[in-house]
């Protein structure tokens, strides 16, 4: 029912492609952490979260940008840079509080395309 | 994951992508809650407000790191 | 309280029939809201849940020009939608029509095995030739798995020739592998 909005497809490489469902069923059973001994750990979740949705917002209006149009290709490079060193800083914050990609709620399922 | 269901279930990301990052934001709030227990109430005009405002010098400029 | 499902043009062609829910519209001057009424709490996220919403988005979609509202957009009442309309009028007006005659088709990129490709090269290879075709385009970028996804508004009779061309992209790109779905309504193209 529902591969049939699949236009193209590579025949042996899907598995190429973010599916995103392994994660979004778990967003869709997670549990807010309440254990006193996490909470320090979900503060920066939390934190890093709305970090994380403002990274993605910034892409988005950079993108338009870009798309638009507007900017020179020594700009677009710089935003390149600004975005990849922010994608590692990010990487690395998680890391100091062990957190996965996926923890950062917002950054997957559907909290994730909030915006 | 099996082929089969890979195929079934490919167009499940373009499909979360569009409903829950696209489309007309018409009302400044939008509420969802997920799996009963987490609820999510974000005010979108406050919000993208301020990052519109802040986003075109931010990507001028040099990369910011967020605060730890 | 009541859901939002599409912007269309007022007045319409009749709603189509859609089992367990009432669509009604809410008009206001040359605009309506597709709409019906939901328990007051707040909408759950589900699989099924969306996959409902879309197919009702979809069969609106199939007669009738449309703008998408955002999954959970949720207002008191009619009268609520109409304000909204009113409020936003010029910019939703100009918005439904820059998408009339119009589909979405959704292509997604990532790097072949063993190939090393970056987020450039996919915007270079398959996002602005498939722009050139389309009426309008966007995209997202990431460093690994999918390096780029693409968002094109294709004329309706066109979708068919548009994944062809995806097709034909695809056979000259040894170093990308590319996922074209659709035809979605223009979530991408709304703003």
């Amino acid at each position: 029912m529902h591969d049939d909005k699949v236009l193209h497809a590579p025949p042996a490489d899907l598995d190429l492609f973010d599916t995103e469902l392994p994660r979004l069923e778990d967003a869709l059973t997670r549990r807010i952490d309440a254990d006193p001994e996490n909470v320090e750990r979900g503060l920066a979740q939390l934190v890093l979260t709305v970090v994380e949705l403002l990274r993605q917002l910034m892409e988005r209006q950079a993108l338009r940008r870009i798309d638009g149009g507007t900017l020179t290709d020594e700009e677009v490079e710089r935003l390149g840079a600004a975005f990849l060193a922010l994608d590692r800083r990010m990487t690395e914050l998680r890391e100091q509080f062990g957190l996965e990609a996926e923890d950062l709620n917002l950054d997957l399922g559907p909290l994730g395309r909030l915006l | 994951m099996s082929a089969d269901l890979a195929t079934r279930d490919v167009a499940l990301v373009d499909l979360l992508d569009r409903l829950l990052g696209g489309g007309v934001v018409i009302a400044g709030e939008i509420t969802l809650a997920v799996a009963d227990v987490d609820l999510v109430h974000v005010s979108l005009r406050a919000l993208v407000a301020s990052v519109a405002s802040a986003a075109p010098q931010d990507v001028e400029g040099t990369a910011r790191e967020p605060e730890p | 309280m009541i859901e939002l499902y599409a912007i269309t043009d007022h007045p319409g062609p009749p709603l189509p029939p859609v089992a367990d829910t009432t669509l009604a519209t809410a008009g206001a001057g040359s605009l309506a809201a597709v709409w019906a009424p939901v328990a007051d709490a707040p909408a759950a996220v589900t699989i099924d849940g969306l996959r409902r919403h879309e197919a009702i988005v979809e069969a609106l979609m199939a007669d009738r020009n449309l703008l998408p509202v955002r999954y959970g957009t949720r207002v008191p009442d009619d009268g609520a939608a109409a304000r909204l309309l009113i409020e936003r009028r010029d910019e939703l007006a100009r918005a439904l029509e820059r998408v009339r005659g119009t589909v979405e088709v959704a292509v997604r990129v990532a790097a072949a095995p063993d190939a090393s490709a970056d987020p450039a090269r996919a915007l270079a290879a398959v996002h602005h030739p498939l722009a050139e075709r389309a009426r309008a385009a966007t995209c997202r970028v990431r460093a690994g798995g999918d390096l780029l996804r693409g968002a094109y508004l294709v004329e309706r009779g066109d979708v068919e020739a548009f994944a062809a061309g995806v097709a034909e992209l695809q056979d000259d790109l040894a170093d990308l592998r590319l996922l074209c779905t659709g035809p979605w309504p223009p979530y991408s193209f709304t703003d």
